[in-house]
């Protein structure tokens, strides 16, 4: 027995959970990256134009 | 640990290792996942879906651990009033939130072909869910006010409210880790538990990879958030200074 769909269809549900994570991690990690970089970078800005 | 909480001690820290948690956590998610997807059998019982596991596990984990963390820093916050503990508590809602979206959706996913239903109002499936709606109501309670009013103080540290909610959010991280033992579930039983694993360890290593990467991968975003919301506090503080100096 291989649950309710068996056989190959079975590997669309995998591919569509590993898809899902993918996407949504990637789409985590560049966003916070960005918003890091941008946000260092006003920061080192502003401090220079202070000095 | 009082020593850390010096936010610039902490930078020296978080700098070099951030992009260090970044690349070692993407590489055993993709050596992890390509052991589980291609080098593991399929489960006798539920073929080649029990391949989902080698995420779903991993992103049930963090969730359920990012809010012990959260629930942690806020009680940090509260009692020792760490400047650090409050920034942390708001960094780990989103990665937070991440994963316990994941493991809600993988988990349908691996429903519908299992169970034959995308969702069923069990126990474990439904106390997941409440977790994902408390992540919700911390990142509004914090972030509804970006002027430092609602559930952030200036210098981005947890309102005492929002530190409160945090921790009487926690009372659901038992409540969905004993969900399977205490009623009826189309959710397994405990798989992995301190006495060892119900799965094979054929099955099982590539596990130890995505579980170790994810962790990684969740470590890496909450040091990226935790500098942003430093650097903006940073340029906020500069701004009020250089307003206050041309007022003078």
């Amino acid at each position: 027995m291989t649950g309710v769909i068996s056989g190959s269809g079975q590997w669309a549900y995998v591919a569509a959970a590993y898809g899902i994570t993918v996407l949504l991690t990637g789409a985590v990690l560049w966003s916070s990256w960005r918003a890091m970089v941008s946000a260092e970078r006003r920061s080192d800005a502003l401090r220079k134009d202070r000095r | 640990m009082h020593a850390y909480a010096n936010p610039t001690r902490f930078l020296a820290i978080a700098r070099p290792l951030t992009p260090w948690l970044l690349g070692a956590g993407l590489l055993l998610v993709l050596a992890g996942a390509w052991a589980g997807l291609t080098q593991v059998p399929g489960d006798y019982k539920q073929g080649e879906t029990a391949r989902i596991l080698y995420i779903h596990v991993p992103a049930a984990w963090l969730g359920m651990g990012g809010w012990t963390s959260l629930a942690l820093a806020g009680l940090i916050q509260l009692v020792w009033r760490h400047p650090l503990s409050g920034i942390a508590a708001r960094a780990i809602a989103v990665p937070g939130m991440l994963f316990t979206a994941l493991c809600l959706a993988t988990g349908s996913i691996w429903g519908k072909p299992t169970w034959g239903t995308w969702w069923e109002w069990d126990g474990r499936m439904t106390s997941m869910l409440v977790l994902l709606f408390l992540y919700a109501g911390f990142i509004a309670l914090t972030n509804g006010d970006a002027g430092g009013g609602g559930g952030q103080r200036q210098g981005g540290s947890l309102s005492r409210g929002a530190a409160i909610y945090a921790l009487v959010g926690a009372i659901n991280i038992p409540i969905i880790n004993r969900s399977v033992v205490w009623w009826n579930s189309l959710h397994q039983g405990p798989s992995i538990t301190l006495r060892g694993s119900s799965i094979d360890n054929a099955l099982l290593w590539p596990l130890g990879l995505t579980l170790l990467g994810f962790s990684l991968l969740f470590g890496a975003i909450v040091l990226m958030r935790m500098r942003r919301i430093i650097a903006d506090n940073r340029v906020s503080a500069r701004l009020r200074r250089l307003a206050d100096d041309e007022g003078n």
